[in-house]
């Protein structure tokens, strides 16, 4: 029998934004446990964990508003409701995170991570607007990103598809997010330090939400989420 | 205004590692902002729990769970937590001159009522001393005026807090659930009636287990010597008695406990299922402080799962004690917590296992979900040291043990020794490298189809401290030199490619027996190295044992001083403390000891220890 495949989007504010990655993980495993929710586990009889998957893991200080995340059902999950199992799983969250709405997933299509695209953002720090500007005036956008060791140049200006300055402490862009040309948010607060004139400790209070995580169209005509 | 849209939080929360550390919000969290703080300043108590170490440290000790959760209990009482600061969040607030705050509210701890401090090893003391200082609270009890919280310690180590004696206004000896309260009430009245501190400290100094330092005066011999310590104020008992839960079984147990939402060091709901000890290992100091054993009924602690289950999430569930196997119902609680965990693939965990007791029937029924190594602490490598430390545990049920584990598909194994005991000779060092190799020889002798294809075997080693209110608090600790050579030793005779070996460090075990059995002249010496950067001394990388070296020359003699053995009439620094054991017993077990010669269990025999006057748990006339 297939899995069922329940697609999830959450927020997440306040102390839970500080949270790494695996962090979250465990949050989301126990919170779906005290909620009671039949997941299916994975079959490692060393360590088994119950099958959820992070469509794009959000940094440390990063906030959230609508970031996916998917969850395959144990067998006995076919006649499960996912409505009402939504009002369980809020109550059961540590205050900040909270689901917002579900979309069931065609359990032929691709991996949740695989899907994503791009992402949304809503940065806020002082001068942060005259900086961007400063910054992204047409040119490349040279920063350097450690990975594994290695010193990599990465052009940000690639990876920013869109963006709008609110006013001086306030922009919104739309970057790359996924497995190629993703978009670090802390790469992009260096870099208007470093060629801006953003200042260090403006950046380092900045506050960042992910307003939304755009994933491609397969599978279940759900198309672009927005 | 909520602290994480303020840019500053923001910037110092991204300066740190693990900012998690510092934010609050977990599951479970207690959040009194709302209201409380509009209520009648004298009306209400704000307490500070405080625990000298790491945040992931401080949320794996089942005590400042329960305390925080009998605390919150009170309308008229916001109990919120703090931790230390690690090093580069201890440098963010320095260098800009930010206090230590409380986790729940960002309250400093000067602004709180009360501050109350954890003491669960003597290396956390320097922490003690960061902590109320980046708090804003003078660090002298003495130097403290109205203004200035209430600071108090408790945990296990208060059963000599002299070292620490000046820095705290009051100290409890024992349980914390039922005195904490009264001390919080006797706070609010000290408010309501505008008592001052020194009046607020007499009044308290008769709570049962409340110790009040500056009551006391400490007089020394010429040698740096005790020679006696007597209250100097009438409000204050000749000794203080520890306190005691009698009723372990109606004592609360946290069942909606503080969820953390960054790992931690003991991530899982915990049960506490024994509290004291029967065995009496002779250099176990919890073993005896704290006697008499009480137990928790099966249908408590199985009523009591069913809600951490519920409540937490967590993928594991540790029954907690001293000597887990010995729980009188073990077996039935076992089986009646196994259908409640394994249908949620919750791990059953049961530490502290004694080798003697460990059926594995019931062992194979637990590592159905997940199978973890084994671990035993024999403690010693020979019979004739095992006797002299009273751990009744025979090679032969050792290796009997080891078998039926490989046999039932064991294949880690782990195990505790100590060096260093007293009377300890090469031969019982090499002792534990005979031990060894007969448990890998019992392996090797298995055919292969009836065991795992590989063995892995490690052995861990700690050096002896001699401690308080134990029958070896009359012993000598051996120098690092003699450390050295012991551990060296077992180095080369256990050199296997199958056997791993694990050993703590020469100087932070001198330290620990320095502190452990040390005097209020120590006061000193700690805030010497704290002052010259000593600070989370019980993390390996952060020790420096050279500060330490050098504030010890502040007392004539140094380590050497408190290292060395005690004469038989000496008085010890605490000797106006009282955890129910008597000296006397305690030195007829320390000339035991000296003749191999062991006593029985409580289970056994009643050896009129001085806990049977407390009249609670397995002593006579108490349980069956």
């Amino acid at each position: 029998m297939m899995k069922r495949r329940i697609l999830l989007f959450y927020e997440r504010r306040d102390a839970a934004a500080w949270l790494a990655h695996l962090d979250m993980m465990r949050l989301f495993e126990r919170s779906l446990s005290r909620a009671d929710w039949p997941l299916s586990w994975t079959v490692d009889a060393f360590n088994p964990r119950p099958e959820i998957v992070f469509g794009l893991p959000a940094g440390v200080g990063i906030e959230t508003r609508k970031d996916p995340l998917e969850v395959r059902l144990a067998p006995e999950g076919q006649l499960f409701e996912p409505d009402a199992a939504l009002l369980r799983l809020n109550l059961s969250f540590p205050a900040g995170v909270r689901v917002t709405g579900w979309q069931e997933t065609d359990s032929g299509s691709p991996s949740l991570m695989a899907r994503v695209r791009a992402a949304q953002y809503r940065l806020e720090a002082e001068g942060i607007g005259s900086a961007f500007s400063r910054t992204f005036a047409g040119g490349p956008v040279e920063v350097v990103q450690e990975r594994k060791k290695r010193r990599i140049p990465v052009d940000l200006a690639t990876r920013v598809f869109s963006s709008q300055v609110l006013g001086e402490n306030c922009l919104s862009l739309m970057g790359g997010a996924g497995s190629t040309g993703h978009l670090r948010i802390d790469l992009l607060l260096e870099a208007l330090v470093l060629y801006g004139g953003l200042r260090r400790e403006a950046a380092q209070g900045a506050s960042v939400v992910r307003l939304a995580v755009f994933l491609d169209g397969h599978g279940a005509g759900q198309g672009i989420i927005t | 205004m909520n602290r994480f849209d303020q840019p500053s939080y923001r910037a110092m929360l991204r300066s740190v590692r693990k900012p998690a550390r510092y934010t609050g919000g977990e599951l479970h969290a207690v959040d009194k902002n709302r209201f409380f703080f509009k209520k009648d300043q004298d009306l209400r108590v704000h307490f500070a729990l405080c625990f000298p170490d790491l945040y992931e440290i401080g949320m794996s000790n089942l005590a400042i769970q329960i305390l925080y959760a009998i605390l919150n209990r009170d309308d008229d009482t916001y109990c919120e937590r703090c931790f230390a600061p690690d090093f580069d969040m201890r440098g963010y607030l320095r260098e800009r001159g930010l206090p230590l705050t409380s986790l729940e509210s960002g309250t400093p701890l000067s602004d709180f009522d009360m501050v109350g401090m954890s003491l669960q090893y003597e290396l956390s003391y320097t922490a003690v001393l960061e902590m109320l200082d980046l708090g804003g609270i003078p660090l002298l009890a003495a130097k403290r005026d109205e203004a200035d919280p209430i600071v108090i310690a408790g945990g296990p180590i208060t059963c000599n807090p002299e070292p620490m004696a000046p820095f705290f206004d009051a100290i409890l000896l024992g349980d914390g659930e039922e005195a904490l309260p009264e001390i919080i009430e006797a706070l609010k009245s000290k408010k309501r009636n505008a008592l001052t501190r020194r009046e607020f400290l007499t009044s308290i100094a008769g709570i049962e287990g409340l110790y009040i330092p500056s009551l006391y005066d400490v007089a020394y011999l010429e040698d740096g010597r005790v020679k006696g310590i007597h209250p100097i104020d009438p409000a204050a008992p000749p000794r203080v008695k520890k306190r005691l839960v009698r009723d372990l079984d109606r004592a609360s147990m946290p069942l909606e406990p503080v969820v953390p939402n960054m790992e931690v060091i003991h991530d899982r709901m915990v049960m506490e299922v024994l509290r004291g000890c029967a065995r009496g290992c002779r250099f176990c100091q919890a073993g005896f402080t704290y006697r008499p054993l009480r137990e928790r009924s099966q249908e408590t602690l199985v009523r009591t799962a069913g809600r951490l289950i519920e409540n937490t999430g967590y993928e594991e569930m540790g029954l907690l004690s001293l000597s887990t196997t010995d729980y009188s119902q073990l077996e039935d609680l076992v089986l009646a917590l196994l259908p409640m965990t394994e249908p949620r693939h919750i791990n059953l965990s049961l530490p502290s296992l004694r080798l003697d007791a460990f059926d594995f029937n019931l062992a194979k029924e637990i590592a159905k979900t997940r199978r973890a190594g084994l671990t035993f602490a024999p403690e010693a490598g020979t019979q004739r040291l095992r006797d002299v430390i009273n751990k009744n545990i025979s090679e032969e049920e050792m290796l009997d043990a080891a078998e039926t584990a490989f046999l039932n598909g064991w294949d880690r194994l782990k195990l505790y020794f100590m060096l260093g005991l007293p009377t300890e000779t090469d031969q019982d060092v090499n002792g534990i490298v005979t031990l060894v190799r007969k448990l890998i020889a019992v392996w090797d002798h298995l055919p292969r189809e009836s065991r795992s294809k590989r063995l892995k075997v490690t052995v861990s080693t700690s050096f002896f401290i001699p401690k308080p209110f134990t029958p070896f608090q009359w012993a000598q600790q051996i120098t690092p030199d003699e450390m050295a050579a012991k551990q060296e030793q077992l180095a080369a005779g256990l050199r296997d490619r199958r056997v791993s070996f694990t050993w703590n460090t020469f100087e932070s075990a001198r330290l620990e027996g320095v502190l452990s059995r040390g005097d209020r002249r120590l006061a000193a010496v700690i805030r010497r190295a704290w002052e010259t950067g000593a600070y989370l001394d019980a993390w390996h990388e952060h020790f420096q044992a050279d500060l330490w070296q050098d504030a010890l020359e502040l007392i004539p003699g140094g380590a050497d001083f408190y290292t060395r053995g005690r004469q038989p009439q000496e008085v010890f620094p605490w000797e106006h403390l009282d955890v129910g054991v008597s000296r006397d017993y305690l030195q007829s077990e320390w000339n035991k000891s000296k003749k191999g010669e062991v006593t029985p269990s409580c289970y056994d025999r009643c050896s009129a220890c001085g806990c049977q006057d407390f009249k609670a748990g397995l002593c006579p006339g108490v349980l069956p």
